[in-house]
């Protein structure tokens, strides 16, 4: 019986072995059921690296994506685009609360207006009109204009990987707004535009680049696959249209021979997505005196100060957390309201992960904090603080003598050599002059 | 002992300094003019202060006011000591006795350049 059950912990356990995301592993995915057989080789890459996928309808009630104030999955992949309405407990509101409490997000989006389409203004995405596909005729294929091959451009995301084949799509475009917290991923290639199916006729396609603004959909400004990073760390992904994913673009070929990286893409952004690739924290942080090894409680104003923190990246291949020495940019500020000191904090040759500073504390005393506040799209963003205080010095620590002040120290020593040695003189005249005085007076 | 006879100067300006000079050498005991030199010795270290605070910095104020103030007392105490001391002067400090102005001047100095010290930091 004892053994039984041991197999059987056992068995639940080998699940958290291959463990991927530093994040956790459930994913819930809703989908129409009768679609789930078209998204396989996407969701079989997700098995083999060790997540345990749920699939749900969107009609279903349940499972709840978040019971209790607490979600019940760590991430949460919507690929009903075209259904309008969702489950009560798929909304908007619930959407933006399971990113707050760090859950993580791809949502596909299509032609067709759902609720989820309102919710993409919020993260800064500017949909197109309903109904209005991107378009391009380049190059020369024999899919129908809106079935695009997208060259990933070599200078792409960190994200991606190195040498991606051009990745089949079929959806929408979205305008990206100036969100600092938005990470494009792929855009829509150059010679693109959004029209309706059938391109438009030529006329209003002119009428349209005319008007300017938001009349011509067209560009590379244009995003199809956009990342977007909250505050809380949690990650969101917003995909102009699910075909991406599916097995009928993951196998078809983009040129003779060549095959598409639809498979490879779909992997790039779960693995973001879901907290695997390009993910930090900040281990600890340490301050001291030049000389000193450990913390002092408070520094001196214009002392030599050494402030280190000790940053790690994610491995998912091990699924442990390395040191990690390739921030060339990393900044620390010591404030106290506004930055006094901001300095570059470079990686320490030697030890990995470890990034050092030396510097002089200002001339103010007061409360002030270091402070490490890295954000770059893409990475999680590392926010450390660290109190210290910072007093003048104590009335011994100032200098005893002051080099300015020499001449009138002289001057004021001289005057009281020249004091003695005067009344020692005067002196020894009058002993000698009483000393004649009562020679002659005898 | 009589003076020594003046020689009659040409009427010139820069000789009155020099007849001036000739009669303090011959009219001037040896310990006034004793004095005399130390109270010139104060007004140059007065003045060189002065000069170094106005010219170069005067970043340590309190040592300039403790130095300056240090030769300029020292100097007043002195000359009160010249005065009383003066032969000239007995019938103006009748119940004065020298010995008596040395010990004014040396109990003021001694006051004077314990202030000196501690104002000079």
């Amino acid at each position: 019986m004892l053994f039984k059950s041991l197999l059987i912990l056992a068995a639940g356990l080998s699940g958290f072995v291959n463990a991927k995301s530093s994040a956790g592993d459930s994913v819930l995915v809703v989908v129409e059921p009768s679609k789930v057989g078209d998204y396989s080789i996407f969701f079989n890459s997700l098995k083999e690296k060790g997540y345990s996928l749920t699939f749900r309808s969107p009609k279903e009630e349940s499972p709840v994506i978040i019971k209790d104030d607490v979600p019940s999955f760590s991430h949460v992949v919507l690929l009903a685009s075209e259904t309008k309405n969702f489950a009560k407990d798929i909304t908007p509101q619930s959407l933006v609360e399971l990113l707050s409490l760090n859950s993580n997000l791809i949502v596909g989006l299509s032609t067709k207006q759902t609720t989820l389409s309102s919710l993409a203004a919020e993260f800064s995405l500017t949909l197109p009109p309903p109904g209005t596909p991107l378009i391009s005729y380049f190059p020369e294929r024999s899919e129908p204009p809106s079935v695009i091959p997208i060259t990933v451009p070599a200078t792409s995301s960190p994200i991606l990987s190195k040498n991606l084949s051009p990745v089949w799509y079929s959806g929408i475009p979205f305008a990206l707004g100036d969100n600092p917290l938005l990470v494009p991923i792929l855009n829509a290639p150059s010679e693109s535009f959004a029209a309706e199916v059938d391109g438009g006729s030529a006329d209003s396609i002119v009428d349209a680049a005319e008007k300017g603004g938001e009349g011509l959909w067209a560009g590379s400004s244009l995003g199809v696959v956009t990342g977007f990073q909250a505050t809380t760390g949690a990650r969101i992904t917003w995909v102009g249209g699910v075909e991406v994913f599916s097995d009928e673009f993951a196998k078809k070929e983009v040129s003779k021979g060549v095959k598409s990286g639809n498979a490879e893409f779909a992997q790039d952004v779960a693995a973001w997505t879901f907290q695997e690739s390009l993910v930090l924290r900040v281990d600890k942080t340490e301050h001291h005196l030049v000389n000193a090894t450990g913390p002092s409680e408070h520094y001196t104003t214009n002392d030599q100060i050494v402030y280190s923190a000790y940053i790690s990246k994610f491995n998912p291949k091990t699924s442990t957390w390395e040191p990690y020495s390739g921030i060339k940019d990393m900044q620390m500020e010591f404030t106290m309201l506004d930055p006094h000191i901001r300095t570059s904090l470079l990686p320490v040759p030697g030890v990995p992960g470890k990034y050092s500073v030396t510097f002089r504390a200002p001339d103010r005393h007061g409360v002030f904090k270091f402070v490490i506040d890295y954000k770059r799209k893409g990475w999680t963003h590392l926010h450390s603080s660290t109190t210290a205080p910072v007093v003048p010095p104590r009335h011994d620590g100032y200098p005893r003598f002051l080099s300015a002040a020499w001449p009138y120290y002289t001057g004021a020593i001289s005057t009281s050599i020249g004091f003695f040695l005067f009344s020692a003189i005067w002196l020894a005249g009058d002993i000698k002059e009483s000393k004649k005085k009562g020679s002659k007076s005898e | 002992m009589p003076p020594k006879s003046v020689r009659h100067p040409p009427p010139t300006t820069s000789t009155a300094l020099q007849s001036l000079w000739n009669a303090y050498n011959d009219q001037t005991s040896d310990r006034l003019k004793f004095v005399d030199a130390f109270l010139f010795f104060l007004i140059l270290s007065g003045v060189i202060q002065f000069v170094y605070c106005i010219l170069v910095t005067n970043f340590p104020f309190n040592a300039f006011l403790a130095g300056f103030s240090s030769t300029v007392g020292q100097f007043v105490l002195t000359a009160s000591l010249r005065a009383q001391v003066n032969p000239e002067n007995k019938h103006e400090f009748k119940d004065v006795s020298p010995e008596r102005a040395f010990a004014d001047f040396a109990l003021g100095s001694i006051v004077l350049h314990f202030f000196v010290y501690n104002f000079l930091g």
